[in-house]
């Protein structure tokens, strides 16, 4: 049994008088490759905003690798080694797609505050590595603002990456996408997952792709737990069914 | 605010022949006088405007030695040094401008260009590419000249005379007290972002200029500090021509370095988006913090050289007009872009001295093509020009749907 790298107990948050997050106690192991599903408005994204310190939870403790991280700011977080990638592609619209990258590799190696050091040569070898392996390196030179909308979803990834994360959070990682796409960025996922032993976390609208390439899911409902299981134990879940996947068409 | 400088002398062997050049070079007539001994032709100059003349006579060499000379060449450096070619001179001839007012910068030879041009720059690197515009950035221009100025007077002789070392020294302590003031005020300013940093950045600059302006024990007030005398080899305005050329050239590859490393790049990811560049492990703050601490310095580098240039110092240096004027050459050359400020430098000072020659209506005019710039060119001249740029700006309309998009699905829903 691998060792848990994310422990979430008791997490609360609360907009004015509206609760979005409820009481969520929540494990990952490391190398594990999990789904959180749930209708809109269900608190996925918030949840993810709590545990990489974008929000800040008004009770309970986030724990990762052993260490807790509950409240720090996104770029301490960020450096214990969580990357993320959003929902609505949030690059760098006006740098090209290489800059991008870059930007994010020189961020992760620590070297922001190298005035005098070479921004073109820097990190060159792995940007060019984590492009080659999101399959950007033929749009390297676009700007990132002018790419299409799959484009700009890979590129997400590919900052994530860029981070050298142990755990990876995916916010609809697939939006946008034509269904090539879409696989191919889930069969990257998935080879990550593999070969890396990076731990995945991700929110995905499409059932299939989720029962596909999820080994654990976890229902979201109105900021709550409501299951967690197989795919197979949630597919086969009456609740399931009426709060979630019903609208699905499963 | 008075000037300290009244009159401007260009000596010369050959009246005749200077007279002639100096027509062709301003672009109008001069009015040829005796004085004694000497011979003299006046430049043309408005009743409230600062006159000089071409003085042939003893004690007046051609040489500049010895003698500083201001000239002010119109409408700018470009078309000037292109009449002065025309008129069969060496091109890099170091006639100097003199501001025509205090309060506006209104140089068109190399030497002020150049000092302009480095004030604009370092505004750049806030704006251009980090994406925060700072109203208050000639009050680190001004603290930069103040600290060279006070040294300057602290160090130099009873006769008036500084030594070369004591100068340089003076210099020197210009660019860190620029660079610790910006700490102190970046502390507050960076913890806001867009108009609010605009407006935070005013009202310090404002702020400083008060202190400066009040304090009269400690910075003279409204005087002003006066007889910053350079030494000698620095008053031949060659000289100090090439020597503030070595400083600008330097400051720039300085930058230009700095722009183009890993930190440049972590201030574009702060332009274009800083919650993401937050999630790439960039600590924003810090990074914005360390920017305006950077863009102080290079803007007490231009302070540093402006006292010795223009023998005095006063508290207008500071105030928000003259940062406005940085504003308006980076809007007018193209932010985000090396050498858009440069450009926006020259083409302002040039479009002032030319605007003025027919109208005091210079601050309604600047006015207008700023307005027209900001409605239908928002790239600048260099946007105009680089279509990669002017693509890019229509992207970013759609770029800031997509935020607002995001806005919307990041927030709570019951």
């Amino acid at each position: 049994m691998s060792p848990n790298i994310l422990e979430v107990t008791g997490l609360e948050k609360h907009f004015g008088g509206v609760h979005v997050t409820c009481n969520i106690n929540f494990t990952m192991q490391e190398g594990e490759q999990a789904a959180i599903i749930g209708p809109n408005g269900a608190g996925k994204s918030t949840f993810m905003n709590l545990l990489t310190g974008y929000h800040r939870p008004d009770a309970g403790k986030v724990m990762f690798a052993g260490r807790e991280i509950t409240g720090l700011p996104p770029h301490r977080v960020v450096r214990r080694g969580i990357s993320r990638a959003f929902q609505v592609s949030s690059i760098f619209a006006r740098m090209t797609v290489r800059e991008n990258v870059r930007a994010a590799v020189q961020a992760q190696m620590r070297a922001t505050f190298r005035l005098f050091a070479s921004g073109h040569s820097l990190g060159a070898e792995e940007t060019e590595r984590v492009l080659a392996m999101c399959g950007l390196a033929g749009k390297r030179d676009l700007v990132a603002g002018e790419l299409a909308q799959g484009d700009k979803k890979r590129l997400e990834l590919a900052i994530a990456l860029a981070g050298k994360p142990r755990l990876l959070f995916l916010d609809e990682p697939t939006a946008g996408m034509s269904i090539d796409e879409a696989r191919s960025t889930m069969e990257l996922v998935d080879r990550l997952n593999r070969e890396l032993t990076l731990t995945v976390l991700f929110t995905e609208h499409d059932m299939g792709i989720v029962f596909n390439h999820a080994r654990r899911l976890t229902l979201l409902h109105r900021g709550e737990i409501i299951l967690e299981g197989t795919p197979g134990e949630v597919r086969a879940d009456a609740t399931a069914q009426k709060i979630y996947l019903g609208e699905h068409h499963l | 605010m008075k000037n300290a400088v009244v009159w401007s002398k260009i000596a010369v062997s050959d009246l005749k022949r200077a007279t002639a050049f100096y027509e062709k070079l301003l672009d109008g007539k001069l009015k040829t006088e005796t004085f004694g001994p000497y011979e003299l032709a006046l430049f043309p100059h408005a009743a409230d405007g600062i006159g000089g003349c071409l003085m042939k006579g003893e004690g007046y060499e051609p040489s500049a030695k010895g003698t500083v000379t201001y000239l002010a060449a119109e409408p700018g450096i470009d078309a000037a040094l292109k009449r002065a070619a025309a008129a069969g001179a060496k091109v890099l001839m170091p006639k100097i401008a003199l501001p025509g007012d205090q309060g506006y910068i209104a140089h068109v030879a190399d030497c002020e260009g150049n000092r302009v041009g480095l004030f604009a720059m370092s505004f750049n690197l806030l704006y251009g590419y980090m994406g925060q515009i700072s109203f208050g950035h000639a009050a680190f221009f001004g603290v930069g000249a103040y600290a060279t100025a006070m040294l300057f007077t602290a160090l130099k002789g009873a006769d008036g005379q500084i030594g070369v070392a004591d100068f340089l020294l003076s210099l020197l302590v210009g660019p860190p007290v620029a660079a610790l003031t910006a700490l102190f005020v970046g502390f507050f300013c960076v913890r806001l972002t867009g108009i609010y940093f605009a407006i935070l950045t005013l009202a310090f600059g404002e702020l400083l200029f008060y202190i400066v302006f009040s304090w009269y024990s400690f910075t003279k007030g409204d005087d002003g500090i006066q007889g910053l005398l350079p030494p000698p080899f620095f008053q031949d305005s060659t000289n100090f021509y090439f020597f503030t050329l070595a400083i600008v050239v330097v400051a720039a590859a300085a930058m230009w370095r700095i722009t183009e490393s890993p930190f440049g790049y972590a201030m574009r990811t702060l332009r274009d988006n800083q919650r993401r560049a937050a999630f790439l492990g960039t600590n924003v703050r810090a990074h914005m913090l360390a920017n305006f601490v950077i863009a102080g310095a290079f803007a007490g580098v231009a302070g540093a050289l402006w006292g010795p240039f223009s023998r005095s110092v006063n508290p207008t240096l500071l105030g928000w007009g003259e940062s406005g004027i940085a504003v308006f050459m980076t809007l007018i050359g193209g932010a985000g872009s090396f050498i858009g400020p440069m450009l926006g430098s020259v083409i302002y000072t040039m479009l002032q001295a030319v605007v003025k020659m027919y109208t005091v209506y210079w601050p309604l005019t600047i006015g207008t093509i700023i307005l027209l710039i900001v409605l239908f060119a928002p790239g600048g001249i260099l946007g105009m020009i680089d279509k990669r740029v002017q693509a890019t700006r229509a992207r970013d309309g759609a770029a800031e749907a997509e935020a607002a998009a995001a806005a919307r699905a990041e927030a709570p829903r019951p």
